[in-house]
């Protein structure tokens, strides 16, 4: 369930979040949402490939946990199974918004941190062991909502570089669908649909001002990195294979 | 050696001048001698030049494409996001019939997509046998399921031109002509002149050797293309080639057309055209995003101007409200249903109303458009010699497909109960052709599947024919014989039925409605791959 409302001391204070990993969590997702920024400790651990927002259509990066949905083949348990775990998972149970400002008009819209209610992480009763505090005991944000924070404005700069980034892949053709065809060693036939990846012959193929400018916009080495993380679908699939016995 | 074909002139700016500039250029590269592009060859001289007059008018009927759309568009490097929001277009589906066999609320569907496992399994007389008898269109189609919530038939996640179903568009003519227009002139070197051709210039073996315009000179030319609509300026004018009237078939020779404001500016937008059977003739209702355009297309020998009209006015109050209904102005267009008696005649050929004009009730108006287009540019005759026998060939091949609309869209008027005198003329055996009638003598034994089409390339494919058979409840006996194929395919069909009415479910869900995914690709845009 979700129901996102405004942080705020006052109606927040005693609210504490679960910082343990686990399926009851929300962390049974199959794929999340990944920024250029990130993509080198995405591309150490998951593969990076393309897919898109339901309701818009458009295009964002995302590394891969499972091969069907509600399957994350890194969580073990309590434990999530890696070096590194992406901002987009982390920033549970937060999300920024935006609000313009009243006493401006036509003024910049402001960023917000909203907060889900609902999510399952929120408890006023957990253990310290467990759980981290929003406030500390005089009224001021805790260190772990001051860097959960940092986070929502990291994301918030990653939502911008991704539009870029995208239209950056979509103007030279460095998208294309795959369809990836597994078969587990219980013999079943599995087929991956719907993602996208980087076309490495257009790649190839580009133009040095295409390069250089890919290069100064930072963008260069994300895509590379995104070509390279394509191998680590082998250990999703060996996690697979593990799974099953 | 003979002359060789580089330089087409196309009178006329309508749809039909447009598109096939559109569809020719998009094959053809044009000579860019101004900018002489990579990979332009030093010997190509192909120019196409289009002579539009600045003071005819288009008239703007012919809103509904084939799904054959998508695939002209993409060809001439369209995107399908900016054709959606220039031309005002929705998605269209297919037809709906309603009042068209007893004119009791009777109502049938014929969907784009053809039934379920149509290639493998003809399910047509497993439904017949089916025990309270399920409309054919529910029963075997899933895309039906998508139109009473008037929902789309792609998400938009989807890319460009792909569908979920199968789709052509709804679109604003006014709006369409200009689109392609921009296209045609900067993307594909169209040479867009504006003038009246004030006259035609024979050559010595008789071919058009040029057009004097009023403000433009003579503009020469190789092969004249005659988009001049019903004034048949080349073809007609010029050549004097005939118009075959088909009015002893189809009687419908007047349209009063309208365009009706949306109550709400989020009402639904239909997924099929709307087709109402009247008196004496039927409603068309085409929904756009911004506007319906309707009209009455009646027999003038059965129904007066005045009584159509108040027909066509109770159908927008129904549907529109009075308020739409008292401002409603309808334009009165007459036609006379038919064809020329030839398409290509010496070095000129006609394309869209110059060639032939019939009812709009399976909208052949803009597939003939694109099919005339596509067979010239693809086989655009290398020199003068090789255009006889190309002509011949067009010839041949569109007298035919205009014998396979009359028929097709007779069918649709052959097997009614209602009894009205127009509709009871209809069934009269001296007014359906012999083609047809044979078709639907044989019908009656063996349904139309696969095996009944004789030409790879047909109009309509024999699921249009069964949509519209089964869904005026035509009834095909048994087999007389007992087919091992059916024997077989008895369970399998019963499982199909299921599959279907569950696809039927899942596309409901999935789907969008029409007009929240062309508010979404208004935001977003939908994307290429």
């Amino acid at each position: 369930m979700s129901k996102y409302s405004l942080l705020s001391q006052s109606e927040h204070a005693k609210l504490r979040v679960i910082t343990e990993r686990g399926a009851a969590y929300g962390d049974n997702q199959m794929h999340a949402m990944t920024f250029p920024f990130e993509f080198r400790d995405i591309e150490s651990n998951y593969p990076i490939f393309f897919g898109k927002e339901g309701e818009s259509g458009q295009f964002y990066p995302l590394a891969l946990f499972g091969f069907q949905r509600e399957e994350n083949l890194y969580l073990n348990g309590n434990h999530w199974d890696a070096t590194y775990i992406p901002l987009m998972v982390k920033r549970n149970p937060f999300l920024i918004g935006f609000q313009q400002s009243p006493d401006v008009e036509n003024g910049e819209k402001r960023p917000v941190v909203s907060i889900n209610t609902e999510s399952p992480r929120i408890s006023e009763t957990e253990t310290e062991a467990k759980s981290e505090a929003l406030f500390n005991d005089d009224g001021e944000p805790s260190e772990y909502l001051q860097k959960s924070m940092q986070n929502l404005q990291t994301i918030h700069r990653g939502h911008e570089q991704n539009k870029l980034f995208i239209a950056a892949l979509l103007e030279n053709d460095l998208l294309e669908g795959f369809n990836l065809d597994i078969t587990l060693k219980d013999s079943s036939n599995n087929r991956l649909e719907g993602f996208y990846t980087i076309n490495e012959e257009k790649l190839a193929a580009l133009q040095p001002e295409v390069l250089g400018k890919f290069h100064e916009q930072g963008f260069l080495q994300a895509i590379y990195m995104a070509v390279a993380s394509v191998s680590r679908v082998s250990a999703l699939i060996a996690k697979k294979n593990a799974s099953l016995d | 050696m003979s002359k060789q074909i580089s330089r087409l002139v196309i009178v006329g700016g309508g749809t039909a001048g447009w598109l096939s500039a559109g569809v020719i250029a998009a094959e053809h590269a044009i000579s860019q001698n101004a900018n002489q592009e990579h990979g332009d060859q030093q010997d190509n001289h192909f120019q196409l030049t289009l002579i539009e007059s600045p003071d005819i008018k288009t008239i703007g009927v012919g809103e509904g494409t084939w799904p054959s759309m998508r695939t002209t568009l993409n060809k001439m490097g369209l995107s399908e996001t900016d054709f959606i929001r220039e031309c005002t277009a929705s998605f269209k589906q297919g037809t709906e019939f309603s009042g068209w066999t007893t004119g009791d609320n009777d109502n049938y569907t014929h969907p784009f997509t053809a039934p379920q496992s149509y290639n493998e399994t003809n399910l047509a007389p497993h439904w017949q046998a089916l025990n309270g008898r399920p409309r054919f269109d529910q029963a075997v189609s899933q895309q039906s399921a998508l139109f009473a919530d008037s929902r789309a038939p792609k998400q938009i996640t989807t890319p460009e031109y792909a569908g979920t179903v199968n789709y052509g568009y709804h679109l604003d003519a006014g709006k369409f002509a200009e689109f392609l227009r921009k296209h045609c002139v900067e993307k594909l070197g169209v040479k867009h002149i504006k003038a009246n051709v004030t006259a035609v210039n024979s050559a010595k073996n008789g071919d058009i050797a040029s057009v004097t315009t009023d403000s433009s000179g003579d503009i020469d030319g190789d092969l004249f293309i005659d988009c001049s609509g019903f004034k048949a300026l080349l073809l007609g004018e010029h050549y004097k080639i005939p118009l075959r009237s088909k009015k002893q078939f189809l009687f419908n020779d007047t349209a009063l057309a309208v365009q009706v404001p949306y109550t709400n500016p989020d009402d639904p937008i239909a997924s099929c055209t709307l087709s109402t059977a009247q008196t004496a003739g039927w409603i068309w209702d085409i929904g756009l995003p911004s506007r319906r355009g309707t009209g009455h297309v009646y027999s003038s020998a059965h129904n007066s101007q005045e009584n159509a009209t108040a027909e066509l006015l109770r159908y927008i109050e129904r549907t529109a409200g009075a308020q739409a209904a008292a401002a409603a102005e309808p334009r009165k267009i007459n036609f006379d249903p038919g064809h020329r008696a030839e398409f290509w005649h010496k070095n000129c050929v006609a394309i869209g109303m110059s060639a032939g004009f019939i009812e709009p009730l399976e909208a052949s108006a803009l597939i003939l458009v694109e099919l005339s287009s596509n067979m010239i540019a693809e086989q655009l005759p290398a020199n003068r010699e090789m255009m006889d026998i190309v002509a011949k060939r067009f010839n041949d091949k569109f007298l035919y497909r205009w014998d396979r609309i009359i028929d097709f869209l007779k069918l649709h008027y052959i097997l009614n109960r209602r009894h009205d005198q127009y509709w009871r003329d209809h069934l009269d055996p001296s007014t359906i052709p012999d083609s047809l009638q044979e078709l639907i003598a044989l019908w009656k034994y063996q349904g139309p599947w696969h095996r009944d089409t004789n030409h790879i390339d047909e109009m309509f494919p024999s699921a249009s024919f069964q949509y519209v058979l089964y869904g005026m409840n035509f009834e095909t006996e048994p087999s007389t014989t007992t087919r091992r194929s059916d024997q077989v395919g008895r369970e399998a069909a019963t499982a199909l039925f299921q599959k279907n009415a569950k696809q039927r479910l899942e596309l409901q869900a999935a789907m969008p409605t029409n007009r929240q995914l062309i508010e979404k690709i208004n935001t977003y845009g939908l994307q290429k791959i």
